[in-house]
């Protein structure tokens, strides 16, 4: 057998172990017809890699039916451990936008050996969850599911955390990215019809259709909770002359961009004051800790401030 | 009983699920927050009151909406205007200098010596030609524009430029920052690489060192003014001729501007996808810029900057040169077999073997593509009475440079793409050695080297097949 088919074959067995894996945890049942559409291969050529990979112990087949044996579990693990690792990487260290991540770690997952992913674990300091807030194995295949439920589920008044944020369809997913949701966002839900969803968060209104909902998870907060972020809104919000004080960076933003931020000396409790807009429009100058810094719209989007009276901002000065 | 280890790494895993993530940036967010507040109780600045009202109404006119760019682009043609009618004086006089005094007296020296030819042909008339030519052209133009540059800096205005200018590099993926060193680019390409080092996220870094290079550099102005006036100029009616060449030139200038707006975007959303990018730029207070001390620096670092490269590249362009065309192989000499050898590939895009050859010995130095023209030209078409014979450099008067043209047999379109082509051809070997040395990437070197190569050869290439298709 010649090296590209054998590269081929991976990717297939790969694929198809991840797709019988998902349905697992999904509770639902793998078929031939949903194995072939999730590789794109025909009937007869999914009916030859079933049976390839049964033969190497990865399935069980009974008749029609199949399943998982431990052995194809822990490798369909080590792939989906790969793949968040991947999105890990490319959401931390890279510029890629939101949108590129997913396809870009399905193309790299199954071009990495056990050293190769372990290198790459470590490199990143080990992380729980890769950027959509699913769980990332452990070496050993274990880890915490995210145990968050759709946003659809929830009730008018239920405070909840944003645990998941489900990447495909990719059409959706970048209107959810669009939105400006992330993991972590603590919301307050106002409206839950069939018509749409309704929520706050940040000083900011977010209204979604639920088809875009279901694919938000979140875990409900206890009644007495506090939202880290009430009364808050971004950055950019602020008009020339006023200021506010920084509640938070958004947790999106990380890796250099982040640190930037810190050493400019962006950190709760900062005096923020919007000076100037560019005259083309953007970026915007803002006085920092008595430095002139300018940033551009999609950098002060990052920043929560609260803003603060005119009074207050007399008494500070 | 104690624990084991197994049990506290059980016991830490655990927690680690719990914790989530971000547990390193949020400690080191505690952590510069704790400091941050400590340091805003107890810290005092007696006595010291920030100039912020007059900073405030200076920005207030240099970024408004209504005079921001009008004066922008007022200080940026004063500059230019300065540095292009203030330097012909010293240029004539190093020249003068140089050329004119220096080189006979080592001529006459070297006779008295008794030098045999081919050695004080290959020092003197190749080597130390070479040198002089890139010294006096290139010298007054940048110990002009380089310390007025600098004034502009010191007082503060520059990152005010970055900030206007900001959105629209933004929608071609740059960096605003990056207007400055396509700014500094316009006096030389090798000082613009060096100058990116202000742009410090790496993604925006690359592009503006990749795009430098369609900033028309001071050592290509005198090529496009010449063949503008020449060509261009010599279209339109005598009293119009002066502002069309004129008109000519900046419209090449604004076509690279474009090139590099479009490269930049092209770069960022093809090769240098995925790379880190992040965004800052600090406006510092405006302070009275120190005048003479950055006259003096700027001058001094410059001079010997240009006095260094012309010495270690234009050298050996020089000896090479005029080896080329002293040494024969039958009837010819080498560089005529080179010129015959690429004429076809000349003919294609617009242009001929000579012209291509001068680009090939100019890799060290834009300024001796002329004087390399001009010479070779003489060289391969046997005239006598012109030039100082062969491989040896010279310039001559508007009238002369346009009959040995003909003679050369040029058209408006061999003008029109040799303006094309100096605008898109490799940058010199200073800059492609800086790019390394900044860069510290071969990749990116070579892309920088090539594309705008390869982009001249195709845009002259269509010109030429356009033009003799109408």
């Amino acid at each position: 057998m010649n090296k590209l088919t054998d590269t081929t074959e991976r990717i297939f067995s790969e694929d198809a172990l991840k797709h019988i894996y998902e349905c697992e945890q999904e509770h639902r049942r793998p078929t031939m017809q949903s194995v072939a559409g999730s590789v794109q291969i025909t009937l007869g050529k999914t009916a030859d890699l079933l049976t390839k990979m049964a033969s190497r112990n990865l399935l069980q087949m009974k008749g029609e039916e199949f399943q998982l044996t431990d052995e194809g579990r822990d490798y369909a693990l080590q792939i989906v451990r790969a793949h968040r690792l991947w999105e890990r990487y490319l959401a931390d260290e890279t510029g890629f936008a939101e949108t590129e991540w997913h396809e870009l770690a399905d193309r790299h997952e199954h071009s990495m050996s056990p050293t190769e992913i372990e290198a790459l674990a470590a490199k990143l300091g080990h992380p729980t969850h890769d950027p959509h807030g699913d769980p990332i194995p452990t070496a050993k295949g274990e880890f915490v599911p995210h145990g968050g439920q759709p946003l659809t589920v929830m009730s008018v008044g239920d405070m909840a955390r944003i645990v998941h944020l489900e990447d495909e369809p990719e059409t959706v997913y970048a209107q959810i990215v669009a939105e400006g949701l992330y993991v972590g966002l603590e919301v307050r839900l106002t409206e839950i019809s069939p018509e749409r969803i309704r929520f706050r968060s940040n000083g900011n209104e977010y209204t979604l259709a639920p088809v875009f909902a279901l694919n938000i998870s979140a875990v409900p907060l206890p009644k007495n909770h506090v939202m880290a972020s009430s009364d808050c809104e971004r950055l950019t919000c602020l008009e020339p002359g006023q200021s506010g004080k920084v509640v938070n960076i958004s947790p999106t933003c990380r890796g250099p961009e982040r640190r930037r931020f810190m050493d400019l000396g962006i950190l709760p409790g900062t005096l923020i004051t919007a000076e100037m807009r560019s005259p083309s429009g953007d970026p915007t100058a803002y006085r920092i800790r008595g430095a002139l810094i300018a940033l551009r719209h999609e950098q002060g989007n990052l920043i929560n401030v609260k803003r603060k009276g005119k009074n207050d901002n007399d008494n500070q000065q | 009983m104690n624990p084991t280890v197994d049990d506290i790494l059980q016991t830490a895993q655990e927690l680690r699920w719990k914790v989530g993530n971000n547990f390193h940036e949020q400690l080191m967010e505690t952590i510069y927050t704790e400091a941050a507040q400590i340091a805003d109780r107890s810290v005092t600045y007696p006595g010291k009151k920030p100039r912020f009202d007059l900073d405030r109404t200076i920005d207030g006119i240099v970024t408004s909406r209504l005079w921001g760019f009008p004066l922008m682009i007022l200080l940026f043609t004063v500059v230019f205007w300065i540095t292009i009618s203030g330097a012909n004086v010293p240029s004539d006089w190093i020249a003068r200098l140089l050329i004119g005094i220096i080189y006979p007296m080592l001529k006459t020296g070297a006779a008295t010596i008794g030098l045999p030819w081919w050695l004080s042909g290959l020092l003197i008339d190749g080597m130390y030609l070479a040198t002089a030519w890139v010294v006096s052209v290139m010298l007054p133009p940048m110990a002009i524009f380089f310390p007025l540059f600098t004034l502009l800096e010191d007082f503060g205005y520059l990152p005010r430029v970055a900030f206007n200018l900001d959105n629209w590099f933004k929608k071609s993926g740059a960096h605003g920052k990056q207007a400055l060193t396509m700014m500094m680019g316009f006096g030389c390409n090798a000082a613009g690489m060096v100058a990116t080092r202000i742009i410090d996220s790496p993604r925006e870094r690359l592009i503006a060192m990749i795009t430098n290079n369609f900033a028309l550099c001071n050592g290509r102005w005198p090529t496009q003014i010449l063949i503008a006036t020449l060509f261009i100029g010599a279209m339109v009616p005598a009293q119009l001729a002066g502002l069309i060449s004129a008109l000519a030139v900046v419209g090449v200038a604004l076509l690279g501007v474009m090139l590099s707006f479009g490269v930049s975007w092209s770069l960022s959303k093809s090769v240098l996808k995925g790379e880190i990018s992040t965004f800052s730029l600090e406006l510092p207070p405006y302070r009275p810029p120190r005048i003479w001390q950055t006259i003096t620096t700027s001058m001094i670092d410059r001079t010997f900057f240009v006095l260094w490269r012309a010495v270690v590249f234009a050298m050996p362009a020089g000896a090479i040169i005029w080896l080329g065309a002293n040494i024969h192989v039958g009837n010819l000499s080498l560089v005529e077999y080179l010129i015959n050898f690429l004429n076809p590939l000349g003919w294609l895009i617009g242009l001929n073997g000579i012209i291509l050859v001068a680009y090939i010995v100019a890799i060290p130095a834009n300024e001796i593509v002329i004087p390399t023209i001009l010479m070779l030209t003489v060289l391969t078409s046997n005239l006598s009475g012109v030039g100082d014979g062969a491989g040896i450099m010279f310039q001559t008067d508007q009238v002369e440079t346009m009959a040995l043209f003909k003679t050369g047999g040029w058209t408006l379109l061999t003008g029109l793409n040799l303006m094309l082509f100096s605008l898109m051809h490799n940058p010199c070997s200073t800059t492609i050695y800086t790019m390394y040395r900044e860069s510290g990437s071969l990749k990116w070197t070579l892309v920088a080297t090539l594309l705008p190569l390869c982009m001249g050869f195709v845009v002259t290439f269509v010109v030429a097949q356009l033009w003799r298709l109408f």
